[in-house]
């Protein structure tokens, strides 16, 4: 507001003698001219921030916004909001690892609020996947997707919802990849994968199950044929354990040819005794499969417990099915009996040595010390390395792996015109699914970008959430946000800056779970999603960090009436800046830090805009 | 109707007759019965105000001017280190002219630690600018609290009303506790000057330059000189409406006292039995009871006292250095006269220590043998 003008203010009071003084001084007109903001060296900024979980997820999920939706049990927006950055809730809402979990600021009140079952909560109740309601016209490119993980799925949405007329290729039977033959029905059923391709096929991806890339059809004919391809093949080439009788029996077998036998519903007779070597979640799943195969199983690792890469809860279950674990171990020797069965593992006892490059320590062989175990079978899970085949010699590898640059763009030799992309397990990125769907949306808007001949770098840094960079497809699509307030997606708001006085306990909704006895005797899921009452009341533990909630804190607590509603009923708050003294109360008194502040700029620096956020 | 009720009951009872519309206070011992009272009236549709929940005195006062300041009658209560943690606002309360109405029960200050009565914390604040209402009984702490909203209102000057920490606060006493009707006659609802009006948004107590303060607080001083005669006039009304009478000063036996001995508070009705007994042998003894000690009625006080040879003033307070409170005011306030009488200060019953008959009769003994006064404290009861 402007000060009134001089003449429009009131008239001095002439005071001549103590009769004509009043016994309290009232001013005798509004005191509004006085601009007192100018007294203000902080100034609170409200805008809403990127909370720690959408920091932590490589999708960019605004896990707070679809929250929010379905707090106001608007299920649809919820649905479509979610889909926005990750689109295949029903998916990745039972094998998620969930860094936003990890990450969840509500752990530090109870424990984290359960996403990944409000994901999956979402997911089921679109059965079948309802048609994109926003399919825009064709972009005229054509775009082959190679692999259709999740990594080959993401970039098939996402290419559709840019405009690509998009082809994606299968080299099994079924459609899925990793999601149907490396990740058992009781974790994924199938149905559920199958649910996600007919919403693929419903927005116009043209689905070609059973065509390997390399051999049904060449590199060559994809670069005549496409504008654009995306190489999503994964890794399904298990390393070997490098023993001398590793190849000689057919005792000796891949967790991951298992997993794929058991998912075409052949599996092999496995004997009464299986070990399996590793510590990553294809062992776990090899374990688990096996158990439920009615084997007695051990798995063999060669670090710690606490090192194991397999998600935590993944051990958890495996223990609770009575899968057997000996740490500090790893294979020396096979011994094979006369029938080619086996006849003895021999494993040493690893003892924790120096660290190594990635901050775990070496575990190294304590010489003499050794157990004998004599399994029927044994699984191999020690690592995979993609199947490159046929597409080696046209894009090359580095460390077996596609070489890309940081826009997923492929940096080997290339021979044709069409632009080649890479995401997934194939390309040098962490190894899971919701990784893959990250690389496979972020592909996607770099091929955009280089059809539009914008710059794919700049772009993607400008729609990056947070500190951790996951791509936000709706801000690339310029989607708005839930709150219709300013946005500052590039601060992220951790525990410290959450004020948990103003939040209550409430312990997280149980998930049901089958007993272990139940669950090994089939491959049937084991976990029930969660009711609308049960998401409703998980829910209602989201802190909505760095979000407002229009909780009037900040209006209440103001002194100076300078924090005001926005007006005629829109959503949030307006900070007068003239009256404003920067007494920063509405920052220390918001719960959820969608208010912050900054330095103001002090006179000699005047002429530059405040600069980002500075933190608490 | 009488009942036979507590102190604080009593107070509480004048407030919700008073039809406050907001009530903020921190509990502090012997206080807290006051308020527990107050918010139950509150809460269970007794008393139509709003109860402020305050983490501290600082807060409740500064709760009740800004209700004050929005035109609502208020009112809050303490006592001792809470009234002390109130100083700065008092100030402010006054000098913004606000007619707030405090209970204060008569505390010791610590260290040492100590709930009993004495006067010393209010009469430390005897430079805020506030009104200040000693009582002797559980009815005058109620009649008390009446006046006090009806002359705060009519000078725009807050008042303390005090009464003594368990003597009173916490003895049960007969008392007449007047009807709903009756007050509403005598206390018409509050009738502010200015207040807060959003329609017509101005600012209160703003900067003001040394061209003007001096002449501000005069105003002030003015008006609360003038308030002497405020009191009177409250007072006589009171007289009239409840049938019980109140002076600026109660003067017992004053007119031909050779000797009057001045007290305040609980103090008083041992000092009656005493000066009773004396009359009884026929010794012309004499009682002034200090009701209204800010303002000081400096007229009043000189013609009770004209005519008295030896003034005896008992303080249960302790200015470290000085004395009682009440006999410096009142060697102040008598000194321009030719015939001033000798003034023989004592100071008694420091932190709740008992004062009995046979201990102010041996003080009058005392005096009744001294020809001249030096002016300074006799420590009566001194563990020597």
């Amino acid at each position: 507001m402007n000060p009134p003008q001089r003449s429009a203010r009131a008239k001095p009071y002439p005071i001549r003698s103590w009769r004509d003084m009043t016994p309290m001084n009232v001013s005798m007109g509004t005191m509004l001219h006085n601009l007192t903001g100018q007294w203000r060296f902080i100034r609170p900024l409200y805008e809403d921030k990127t909370p720690a979980c959408q920091d932590a997820c490589p999708a960019g999920s605004d896990i707070e916004g679809w929250i929010k939706l379905l707090e106001k049990k608007d299920m649809a927006a919820a649905f479509w909001h979610l889909k926005a950055e990750q689109p295949f809730p029903a998916v990745l809402g039972r094998v998620c690892p969930a860094f936003c979990q990890r990450a969840c600021n509500r752990s530090f009140l109870d424990e984290c609020v359960g996403i990944r079952s409000l994901e999956r909560f979402i997911g089921d109740r679109f059965d079948p996947v309802p048609r994109h309601p926003g399919l825009p016209p064709s972009n005229n490119k054509a775009l082959a997707v190679v692999g259709s993980g999740p990594a080959g799925m993401a970039a098939a949405y996402f290419g559709s919802l840019l405009g690509f007329t998009v082809t994606l290729f299968e080299s099994h039977a079924e459609m899925g990849g990793l999601l149907r033959y490396g990740i058992p029905a009781y974790r994924l059923p199938r149905d559920v994968v199958a649910r996600e391709f007919d919403g693929l096929s419903r927005m116009g991806v043209r689905l070609r199950p059973g065509t390997t890339v390399g051999k049904d059809l060449s590199f060559k004919d994809l670069q005549t044929g496409f504008d654009f391809i995306f190489l999503a093949i994964g890794a399904h080439q298990s390393l070997s354990l490098g023993l001398e009788n590793d190849a000689a029996s057919s005792r000796v077998m891949s967790g991951l040819a298992l997993l794929k036998a058991a998912a075409e519903g052949r599996p092999p007779d496995l004997g009464k005794k299986v070990v399996v070597i590793g510590g990553g979640n294809t062992a776990l799943d090899a374990a688990r499969t096996a158990r439920r195969m009615g084997a007695e199983v051990t798995v063999v690792y060669r670090r710690t417990e606490a090192e194991m890469p397999a998600f935590p809860e993944e051990i958890r279950d495996a223990r609770e099915e009575g899968v057997l674990f000996i740490f500090l171990a790893a294979p020396e020797q096979i011994d094979l009996s006369d029938d080619g069965g086996i006849a003895r593992l021999v494993c040493s006892r690893m003892t924790p040595g120096e660290p190594d490059a990635d901050g775990r320590r070496r575990p190294l062989r304590i010489p003499g010390d050794r157990i004998d175990l004599f399994p029927d079978t044994i699984l191999t899970a020690v690592g995979e390395t993609p199947d490159l085949g046929g597409l080696a010699g046209d894009i090359g590898s580095v460390n077996g792996l596609i070489p890309t640059d940081g826009m997923l763009r492929v940096t080997g030799p290339d021979t044709g015109s069409a632009e080649i992309f890479a995401g997934g397990d194939a390309i040098n990125f962490p190894r899971t699914v919701v990784h893959a769907v990250a690389a496979g949306k972020k592909a996607a808007i770099a091929m955009d970008c280089q059809r539009k001949g914008a710059s794919p770098d700049q772009t993607l840094a400008a729609i990056a959430a947070g500190k951790g960079g996951g791509v936000r497809f709706s801000a690339y699509a310029g989607r708005l946000p839930v709150n219709p307030v300013k946005q500052n997606p590039r601060a992220v708001v951790d525990a410290e800056k959450i004020v948990y006085d103003y939040f209550s306990k409430k312990p997280a909704m149980p998930v049901s779970t089958l007993s272990p006895a139940r669950r090994i005797s089939s491959f049937d899921p084991y976990t029930e999603t969660w009711n609308e009452r049960a998401a409703a009341e998980e829910a209602s533990r989201c802190l909505h960090c760095g979000r407002c909630t229009e909780c009037d804190n900040c209006l209440i607590f103001c002194p100076d009436l300078s924090v005001m509603k926005e007006q005629k009923g829109a959503f949030g708050y307006r900070i007068d800046y003239d009256y404003c003294k920067g007494c920063g109360i509405c920052f220390t008194e918001c719960p959820r830090h969608a208010i912050s502040i900054i330095q103001e700029e002090t006179v000699e620096h005047s002429g530059e805009a405040p600069a980002g956020e500075t933190g608490h | 109707m009488k009942q036979v009720i507590k102190g604080n009951h009593a107070v509480s009872l004048a407030v919700k007759l008073s039809r406050v519309g907001v009530v903020s206070a921190y509990p502090i011992t012997p206080q807290t019965t006051i308020v527990e009272e107050l918010s139950k009236m509150c809460a269970g549709g007794e008393l139509d105000a709003d109860f402020i929940k305050v983490e501290s005195e600082n807060s409740a006062m500064a709760a009740v001017i800004g209700a004050a300041t929005a035109g609502v009658r208020s009112f809050t209560a303490t006592s001792s280190h809470g009234l002390l943690y109130m100083h700065e606002v008092l100030h402010w309360a006054a000098g913004a002219r606000l007619p707030i109405v405090l209970a204060n029960v008569n505390r010791a200050v610590g260290p040492g630690w100590n709930i009993w009565a004495d006067q010393g914390d209010s009469v430390s604040q005897r430079d805020t600018g506030w009104m200040q209402l000693y009582s002797e009984s559980n009815q005058e702490a109620l009649d008390n609290t009446l006046m006090a909203f009806k002359v705060a209102e009519s000078v725009f000057l807050p008042v303390m009303l005090t009464y003594d920490a368990f003597f009173l606060s916490h003895t049960s006493e007969v008392v007449d506790v007047p009807a709903q009707t009756q007050v509403d006659r005598f206390l018409p609802p509050y009738a502010p000057r200015f207040y807060t009006n959003t329609k017509d948004p101005k600012m209160f107590g703003g900067m003001m330059i040394p061209e003007y303060y001096f002449e501000q607080r005069y105003v002030m001083h003015k008006d609360a000189v003038d308030a002497v005669d405020a009191v009177d006039a409250v007072c006589r009304e009171f007289s009239k409406t409840f049938g019980r009478d109140y002076g600026i000063v109660e003067a017992l036996c004053c007119d031909d006292a050779e000797l009057v001995v001045v007290t305040a508070g609980t103090l008083t009705s041992v000092a009656r039995i005493v000066v009773d007994r004396y009359r009884q042998k026929g010794i012309p003894v004499g009682l002034m009871k200090i009701r209204l000690f800010r303002p000081v009625p400096v007229k009043t006080w000189r013609s009770v006292l004209s005519g008295a040879a030896k003034v005896v003033v008992l303080d249960r307070n302790l200015s470290a250095g000085l004395g009682g409170v009440f006999a410096s005011e009142l060697q102040a306030a008598l000194y321009p006269m030719d015939d001033r009488p000798m003034i023989f200060p004592v100071v008694a019953g420091l932190g709740g220590r008992d004062v009995t008959p046979d201990d102010v009769a041996g003080i009058i003994e005392d005096v009744r043998h001294r020809e001249v006064s030096d002016g300074s404290p006799v420590f009566w009861g001194l563990k020597e």
